[in-house]
Parts: structure tokens; C-alpha cells; sequence
């Protein structure tokens, strides 16, 4: 993993536009950003109350929003209905008003018939009508406005009058005197009625001209009534919906910045911190989330420094590994040049190139020749065990013809088993195809095997065996020898072990065959296995691919 | 016909008698180079009929120097056997990469050595 540098990132309450938004909210958006709303949202946001308070006073808001719509409502009906009790009452006052007139009217008309009936009964009609007259005047008098009371004085002064004039006409009617009441009544009582008439009329006009005046306020103020009510409606709508808008954003844009936030942290992208105004339950929220972010953050250092420790150290061990390949190979090559030596004039020696070889020197020529021999497998052994455990040890893989690799095997150990005095027999099936590996190394687990065995045989045989199982080759080496001891068994494929310290001396061998076999069988993709019983015979058996992989584990 | 040459290029003075050991009682004329670059002077100059290579020597490696003697025309025909020491597995195909027209690995059996000169280069 390449190391990447953590960016601390602070996750701040700024309103960014979240994917597929609608129009909602870009409208919602457009809000925080350009009107009072946004310095409003983080007011609310730095209240330092709980969500819980902070709901429950935004809702009694609302609640007494509608309260004093409805309180508004009411009044504004009283005064409605106060209003159509005046125009009522102005509406009575013009009727009282009439009545007076036609009162008045009737007077008139009653004097007038009483001077051409000359009876009592139209005089008496004429102070009934009075009487109607002024009882309809108190009543308007009662609730007359001050301006109208002087206007109602003169009228009871002048009808005061009228009725003086009517008695003495009345009287003078009595008394026979016609010409007399004619003419008191055209000098006296027309002029007074006309009068009286005049005042009425000016009183019906008053009136009328009043209820008139009260019609329009009425109609005014009921217009500016219906007005304030709706105003007061509208703006208590916008200020819940206003209200609302804040409370929830107050809410939502902390948790859109603990959203980015965690997202974030989901991405790996450890140590960002999230600020927020709320001093409520997104407060201390926000504030465990920083915890954790730092936490984390921490643990990603941490993680990322024991990361470069590791990749220092590997790189340590891969320089170790390839010192260790260098020195194998510089190694294998100082070791191998004096033993060319040794071995190269041994042969000459033997092979007398340089004359004929005494008699009692050629045992010894020979056993130095032999310890060489072993002393070079010995290196070879150690060598390949090296390069295995140091990694570098590469299979040579080629195609190769399975009776070969066991023909080979066999050709080389024929000689030992007939000096034993061993039956060797090889049993390769026909139709075993083409196979696909390291054909050298094979040949040497086979010799390692079949050696082992003519070693530990004393009499008997020695069989090597090829099975081929779907992909997979079985090859086993058995043994009427010596067997391993079941308590051995484990023991068999550890490096310098032989079965017994004492086979090692009678038997010879480097300890380290069945060790490197076990090993080359499983750079194959192989398994080896044994199975013996002592005084018996042994068989081992390993499996390979019929064909290994090219990337076979190395 | 006159007796064949061989070039022997070796830093060891005990694998070099070896070698003029096995070839003294044959009719080869034996040559010698300590390193790998005076190796490939001698087989400019002397134009041997087979050359014996061991891979690690001073100064230039048996395969830098097989592969200069293969870029040159006038020792590109020269057969060379490459003696290996097996020190990492691969070095008889960086052998036959290199040109190598063949590879013995070290310790080899100088009777096995004469044999393949014998087949590069049959005594006159």
C-alpha cells in the first residue's frame, strides 16, 4: 500500500448541496446561504438547551401563534356585532324621527279639522297626537348626541307653544268664536307648525345623515378588521413555517456534516474533525465523534508507521536473503574448485596418467576418491538446503518422459544392488504422457530414495513404482529392509536424522536425502509420505502434478 | 594436418595442471589464460580450435567472455565449453545463452572433460 498522506478535514455545518436534491431544497439552501434564516438556524443551533427543550418551546410558540389568531377573531366579531347594534339603534332613531313628523302632520291635520268640525272629539285627537309627538321626542332625546339636544329644545319649546295656540283655539272653538280661532290659527298656529316642521325635518336629515355617516365607518372598519386578520394569519403561517425551517435546519446540518463525516471515515480518511455550533445532544455528538476521529487517526499512524517498520525490515531481510544467495553461490563456487581438484588428480592418479599406480596405493587413492565423492554430495546437500531455506531455490522445469527419469535412476544404482545381491525392479506403466517439471530433481529424490533403500536392504528387493492418478504422479520406492520404527517415523524428513545415531555410522549417508526430498517434492506442489514396519520394509510414496504449474511455490 | 590447439582460461593453478595433466600424453596443444579478458586476447590472437571456460574469473566473467568471442567474426565459430559450478540453478542455461556450445559442471570427471573435448575437437 502506498502511504498516503492523511488529511485532517474539519466537517463543518455548512449547507452543501447533497446529491439528487430537489427543489425543495435548493430552495432550502438558497435560505441559509442568502437571508437572516442561516444566522438564525446557528443561533438556535448554539442554544445550549436539549433537542427535546428546544421542540417543545417551538411548538408552544405555534400554540400561542393560534391562540392569538383566535383571540383576534373573537374580538374582531364583538366589534362587528357592536357595530350592526349601533346601526340598529341609528336605524330606530330615523323611524323615531318620522314618527315625529307624521305626529306633527297629524296635529296639523287634526287642528285643521277640528276648526271646520267644531268637536270636542277632534280637539281630544289633536292632544293625543301631541301626546305620541312628545313621547317620540323624549325617546329620541334620551340618546341623542349633545349637538342634537338643542336642535330637540327648540322643537318641545315650539310644540310647547303649538299647544298653547291649540288650547286657546280650542277654547275659543268652545266658545263659538270660529272667525277668532281661524284666524289665531293662521297667524299664530300655521307659522309655529311650519316651524316645528322645519326643526323636524332638520332633525329627520340629523338622523339620517348620522346613520348614513355610521353605515360607511362601520363598512370601513369591517374592511380594515378583515384586513388585520388576514395579516395577522399570514404572518402567523410564515413565522411557524419560519420557525419550523430553523428548528429543522438547526437539526439537519449537524447531521449532514456527522454524515460527510463518517463517510470519510469510511473512506479511510481518518483524523478529520466535525464542528458544529449545537451545545445540544449533536454537541456532545459531534465532540465523541472528534474523540473516535482522533482515536482513529492515531491507529492509522500507528498502523502506518509499524507499516514502514515492516517494509524497512523486509527490505532488511530481502538484502540479508540476496547477501545470503551471493554467498551461496561465491560459496558453492570456493568449495567446488579445490574439490575439482582433489577429485580431478585422484582420477588422473587412478586412471594412471601419471604412471603405474603401486599396489598398495590404490585402496587408499580409491577411499580418498570415495570420502571426495561423499564430501562433494555432502556440499551439494548443504548447498540446496541453503538455497531452499534462503528462498532462492528455482525448479528448472522442462518437459521431460517419466520412464526416462526412472531409467536414469536405475542405470545409475544397478551396480550397487547387484553387489548387494538385490533384485531392482522399475514398474513404469505404457501410457503415462509427456510430463512437466523439474526432471533433475526428480531424478535426485528418486536416487536419494532408492538409495536409501539399497542401503537399508540387506536381502530382498528393492521396487520403484509409477502410478499415474488424474493429474497426479505417484512415485514410490519399496524396501524389504530394515523398517523405521513408528516412533521414527516423524523423525525421517528432519535434516541430519536418521532413524538410529548408530544407522549413520554403519550405514553412512548425509542425513540430509530424505530432508531435501521432502523439500524438492513440495516446490513441485507434492507430498511425500512413508510407511514401514521394522524387520518388514519400508515404502515411500510421493506425489507431483503430472504437470506443475510455472508459478510453483518456491 | 597439425595438432589441434585448446585454450584453457582459469584462475586456479591446480584446475589449470588438471587440465595440462589429462592433455600431456594426448597430441593437443594446450593454451593458457588466468582471466577473462587476456582469455579473450589469447583467442583473438591464436585462433584455438576449442576453447575450456571456467564461468567465475577475474576480471571478466566465462559468460561475458563467451559472448564476446561469439560477437566477433573471427572467433564466433570457435566451439566453447563452459565449465559451471552449479552455484544457483540456471547458470547451464546462461550458459547456452551466453553461446556456450556446451557445459560441464565443476567437479567434472576429467575423464568426462576429454571425452567432450574429444567431440568438439577430434585428435588430429
Amino acid at each position: 500500500m502506498a502511504p498516503r498522506e492523511a488529511t485532517p478535514r474539519a466537517h463543518r455545518v455548512v449547507p452543501v448541496s447533497a446529491p439528487g436534491s430537489g427543489l425543495g431544497e435548493q430552495i432550502a439552501l438558497f435560505l441559509l446561504a442568502r437571508s437572516p434564516l442561516g444566522a438564525l438556524v446557528q443561533w438556535v443551533a448554539r442554544v445550549p438547551a436539549s433537542i427535546h427543550v428546544k421542540l417543545l418551546y417551538a411548538f408552544l410558540l405555534v400554540v400561542l401563534l393560534f391562540f392569538a389568531m383566535g383571540a383576534m377573531s373573537l374580538e374582531t366579531i364583538s366589534r362587528m356585532s357592536r357595530h350592526s347594534r349601533l346601526l340598529d339603534e341609528a336605524h330606530k332613531r330615523v323611524d323615531s324621527s318620522r314618527q315625529v313628523e307624521h305626529a306633527l302632520a297629524m296635529q296639523m291635520n287634526f287642528t285643521a279639522m277640528a276648526l271646520l268640525l267644531k268637536d270636542e272629539t277632534t280637539i281630544g285627537r289633536i292632544l293625543r297626537e301631541n301626546n305620541r309627538f312628545n313621547s317620540t321626542l323624549a325617546q329620541i332625546e334620551q340618546a341623542a348626541p349633545p349637538e342634537e339636544r338643542d336642535l330637540i329644545q327648540r322643537i318641545r319649546a315650539a310644540q310647547d307653544e303649538v299647544l298653547t295656540s291649540v288650547a286657546d283655539i280650542a277654547n275659543l272653538l268652545r266658545d263659538g268664536k270660529l272667525a277668532e280661532a281661524m284666524k289665531l290659527q293662521l297667524d299664530s298656529g300655521y307659522p309655529l307648525y311650519e316651524r316645528i316642521e322645519g326643526l323636524v325635518g332638520d332633525l329627520v336629515k340629523t338622523e339620517e345623515d348620522r346613520m348614513e355617516s355610521l353605515r360607511e365607518s362601520v363598512a370601513r372598519a369591517d374592511r380594515r378588521a378583515m384586513v388585520l386578520v388576514g395579516a395577522f394569519v399570514g404572518t402567523s403561517i410564515l413565522l411557524a413555517l419560519a420557525l419550523g425551517f430553523v428548528i429543522s435546519w438547526s437539526l439537519i446540518l449537524p447531521v449532514r456534516a456527522a454524515d460527510g463525516f463518517l463517510s470519510a471515515v469510511a473512506k479511510g480518511e481518518f483524523g478529520g474533525t466535525i464542528s458544529v455550533p449545537n451545545r445540544d445532544e449533536f454537541g456532545a455528538f459531534a465532540e465523541h465523534m472528534n474523540r473516535m476521529s482522533g482515536a482513529l487517526h492515531q491507529l492509522d499512524e500507528d498502523q502506518r508507521q509499524a507499516g514502514r517498520q515492516l517494509r524497512a525490515l523486509n527490505e532488511q531481510l530481502e538484502r540479508a536473503s540476496r547477501a545470503k544467495s551471493e554467498f551461496l553461490a561465491s560459496m558453492s563456487h570456493e568449495l567446488r574448485t579445490p574439490m575439482n581438484a582433489i577429485l580431478g588428480f585422484t582420477e588422473l592418479l587412478l586412471d594412471e596418467t601419471y604412471g603405474e599406480v603401486p599396489q598398495p596405493l590404490t585402496q587408499p587413492l580409491a577411499d580418498i576418491q570415495t570420502n571426495g565423492r561423499h564430501l562433494l554430495q555432502l556440499i551439494n546437500d548443504v548447498l540446496d538446503l541453503s538455497k531452499i531455506e534462503a528462498g532462492r531455490m528455482e525448479l528448472s522445469l522442462v518437459e521431460y518422459v517419466v520412464p526416462d527419469v526412472v531409467g536414469t535412476v536405475q542405470a545409475s544404482l544397478r551396480s550397487l544392488a547387484m553387489e548387494k545381491g538385490l533384485a531392482f525392479r522399475v514398474e513404469v506403466p505404457d501410457d503415462i504422457p509427456p510430463a512437466f517439471g523439474d526432471a533433475k530433481r526428480l531424478t535426485q529424490c528418486l536416487l536419494n530414495l532408492a538409495g536409501n533403500a539399497i542401503k537399508f536392504t540387506p536381502s530382498g528387493r528393492v521396487v520403484i513404482r509409477v502410478e499415474r492418478q488424474d493429474d497426479q504422479l505417484l512415485y514410490s520406492v519399496s524396501d524389504t529392509g530394515i523398517g523405521i520404527a513408528k516412533d521414527q517415523l516423524d523423525n525421517v524428513f528432519a535434516e541430519f536424522r536418521q532413524a538410529d545415531a548408530t544407522i549413520a555410522h554403519e550405514f553412512g549417508g548425509t542425513g540430509l536425502g530424505l530432508s531435501l526430498t521432502k523439500k524438492f517434492v513440495e516446490l513441485h506442489g507434492g507430498r511425500i509420505r512413508v510407511e514401514s514396519e521394522v524387520g518388514k520394509g519400508s515404502t515411500f510414496v510421493f506425489s507431483i502434478p503430472l504437470r506443475v504449474e510455472e508459478a510453483a511455490p518456491a | 594436418m597439425s595438432a589441434k590447439t585448446i585454450l584453457h582460461i582459469e584462475d586456479n593453478e591446480f584446475n589449470r595442471k588438471i587440465v595440462r595433466d589429462l592433455l600431456a600424453r594426448t597430441s593437443y596443444r594446450l593454451i593458457e589464460a588466468a582471466d577473462g579478458e587476456s582469455g579473450v586476447v589469447t583467442a583473438k590472437r591464436e585462433r584455438p580450435d576449442l576453447i575450456l571456460a571456467d564461468i567465475q574469473l577475474p576480471r571478466m566473467s566465462g559468460l561475458d567472455a563467451t559472448r564476446a568471442l561469439r560477437a566477433d567474426p573471427q572467433t564466433a565459430h570457435i566451439p566453447i565449453i563452459v565449465i559451471t559450478s552449479f552455484a544457483l540453478s540456471g547458470d547451464d542455461r546462461k550458459a547456452k545463452e551466453a553461446g556456450a556450445s556446451h557445459y560441464l559442471a565443476k567437479p567434472y570427471s576429467p575423464r568426462e572433460l576429454l571425452e567432450a573435448i574429444r567431440r568438439f575437437a577430434p585428435e588430429a
